[in-house]
């Protein structure tokens, strides 16, 4: 799944340099073990909400890449109908994708509680990044999550920077872990999927128990810039890069501990190569080939209303049907 | 299916619509090649894609205020707030990557030249940005704060709204926060989508107690914004991000001001009046060409330049 998290990634820069993919483009390759291992550690029935650095989780969800990529190019076979792009994409308990900085953590706290009134032994991860662990509404949703004891799981995923910023320049206090105060916290190695899996059940069994929040600190890296505007090389060095890269990439130390303990042999990591490439690429031809979706859906879904209502396009005579 | 032009100037792609001959004669007298077109005249769609934007039309240089260089708009800004730390010892510049030039290069070299206490860095948070800023200014030190993108002002909305715009009326003029500026790149640039792309002047356009201000050129920019920054009342400043790097003029190197709540007539006419601000001067300078070749319609354009308080008396007059 690592595999396939991670040659999504790398089609979607080589899409995006090729611009078929055009506006914001988020990747979280080097980042593959939190997506996996949260996923690993959770039953399908919860819920799970981050922002914008989300294809991987996208796909941890269940939806296929070629859902993810169609989307990502804009086009009708997309998971958001073309219209949500990189940024916002949705799927079966997974909501999104947002755009705005520490404005989903305290939409996952509400979920949290309705998971809670549901009473079907359902938890809420609600993941953001350690740029967006200085805002204040994150605060907020702690405060709210500890009071009403709500299933949810926050969850840093810190990989270092903020965008070009780096956790000291940015964070009084870089043990973000321990920024809930009154919420347990625990910090994770996020480089290594079976620690995240075993870090998300325990939360998950703290969670379900009726013990109220968790905190969880994901230490992670990702390989890209902030966003594929970004080279990423201006606010830290490449040799930095290429440590993690060659000590810590995730994928590595699976495939290690795999061959290791004699539990899967190279040749059939191989064919999983081989296998994940193929979808990737079949994938990435559906994403070029398929149609936009047409001009009309413009103005679809912005209000819920039964009779269809006309919205103003950029000028007064354009008129967009607006239907949901 | 009806064509659409761009609006505030972004490069949006444009379908035409049958129409073909309009479109070869409206190429030929090389105008906005977007096309306006009432729903009426719409043939069959043909998927063709153009991309369609305004060209910045610089204005002659300016004479009066001494020597003048070539600079962008985000350069204007650099050299307003060059300007303003020079001449003011407790002006301090801050925000969210504002140290190493900010995401659009309009503090660049402020930081080496003014000292780190004076051009510094704030973390992630939009009200905490704007409520630090309201305290700097409370105690009369000039405090010019960047949003990073005005999609982002939303947080610190209460900030402006309830804090800073209200302070002095609230302590009877025992207090205020008038040496608050608040600066954001502003407005669409064709692949800002949700949240990269707002121009949320509207929002702040009925709050008394703050001024808010668009410029439609380096220029305007600088000068404009010198005379927020030195306004004694709270003001936010939008810069249109389209117009960083592609509206080029010659803009002085001293600092100068342009006046607040004054309107501009930049082109006389008699028959209907034309406001705009920001990019979509440019856009609307352009339709006044066309209206009065195609249509006979003399148009006045002007542009509004500060928002709030505006200048009724030169749009009102006859």
């Amino acid at each position: 799944m690592m595999q396939t998290v991670r040659r999504m990634e790398l089609k979607a820069d080589q899409l995006y340099k090729q611009k078929i993919i055009r506006g914001f483009c988020h990747l979280c390759d080097g980042q593959e073990a939190c997506c996996v291992g949260l996923e690993a550690g959770i039953n399908p029935t919860d819920h799970l909400i981050t922002a914008y650095r989300a294809h991987g989780f996208t796909f941890t969800r269940g939806l296929s890449v070629r859902e993810i990529l169609a989307e990502l190019t804009g086009r009708r076979g997309g998971c958001a109908k073309g219209k949500g792009g990189s940024m916002h994409m949705y799927a079966k308990n997974f909501y999104g994708g947002n755009g705005i900085v520490g404005a989903q953590v305290p939409l996952g706290a509400g979920i949290a509680l309705a998971c809670k009134y549901n009473g079907k032994d359902e938890v809420c991860l609600t993941l953001y990044g350690d740029g967006a662990a200085n805002q204040g509404q994150i605060f907020e949703a702690y405060n709210m999550a500890a009071l009403w004891k709500l299933p949810c799981i926050f969850i840093c995923e810190n990989n270092r920077y903020g965008m070009g910023t780096s956790v000291e320049r940015a964070a009084a206090s870089t043990d973000y872990y321990k920024r809930g105060d009154f919420i347990p916290g625990l910090r994770v190695d996020g480089m290594d999927i079976l620690c995240v899996r075993e870090a998300t059940r325990f939360a998950a069994a703290h969670c379900r128990s009726g013990k109220g929040p968790i905190l969880m600190e994901l230490q992670t890296y990702r390989y890209h810039g902030h966003s594929m505007s970004d080279p990423g090389v201006s606010y830290r060095t490449r040799e930095e890069i290429q440590e993690v890269r060659s000590k810590s990439d995730p994928i590595m130390l699976l495939k290690d501990r795999m061959v290791n303990s004699n539990l899967a042999s190279v040749e059939e990591l191989k064919e999983i190569d081989v296998e994940v490439r193929k979808e990737i690429e079949d994938a990435a031809q559906f994403a070029t080939a398929d149609p936009e979706p047409p001009l009309e859906e413009l103005g679809y879904h912005i209000y819920s209303s039964d009779p269809p209502f006309e919205v103003r396009g950029a000028n007064q005579w354009i008129k967009f049907k607006s239907i949901s | 299916m009806a064509a659409f032009a761009a609006t505030a100037g972004g490069l949006l792609r444009l379908r035409a619509a049958g129409s073909e001959g309009q479109w070869r004669r409206l190429r030929g007298a090389g105008l906005l090649r977007g096309l306006l077109q009432p729903e009426s005249a719409t043939g069959v769609a043909a998927q063709r894609r153009h991309v369609a934007h305004f060209t910045f039309q610089p204005d002659p240089e300016p004479r009066e205020y001494g020597q003048t260089q070539k600079m962008n708009l985000f350069q204007a800004i650099t050299s307003a707030l060059d300007n303003s730390l020079a001449k003011d010892p407790t002006a301090v510049i801050f925000g969210e990557d504002v140290a190493f030039g900010g995401v659009f290069r309009c503090t660049v070299g402020l930081r080496d030249k003014y000292g780190k206490d004076r051009v510094f860095n704030t973390p992630l948070c939009e009200q905490g940005i704007v409520g630090f800023g309201i305290g700097i200014a409370v105690t009369g030190a000039t405090a010019i704060a960047e949003i990073q993108f005005a999609d982002y002002i939303f947080p610190a909305f209460d900030q402006i709204v309830n804090e800073a715009a209200k302070y002095r009326y609230r302590s009877g003029d025992l207090f205020n926060c008038g040496s608050l500026t608040i600066r954001a790149p502003w407005g669409c640039v064709g692949h800002g989508a949700l949240y990269h792309s707002q121009s949320p002047e509207a929002f702040f356009a009925h709050c008394p107690g703050i001024k808010v201000v668009v410029p439609r050129s380096p220029f305007q920019a600088k000068g404009l914004l010198l005379s927020c920054i030195e306004d004694k009342n709270p003001c936010i400043f939008f810069e249109p991000k389209i117009l960083y790097r592609a509206a080029v003029e010659q803009v002085p190197v001293e600092p100068y001001n342009v006046p607040l709540s004054q309107a501009e007539v930049i082109q006389e006419g008699s028959d209907v009046t034309l406001v705009a601000w920001g990019t979509q001067v440019h856009v609307i300078r352009e339709v006044a060409a066309m209206a009065q070749e195609k249509l006979g319609v003399s148009c006045e354009v002007i542009d509004l330049r500060t928002i709030l308080p505006w200048d009724v008396d030169t749009v009102c007059k006859v």
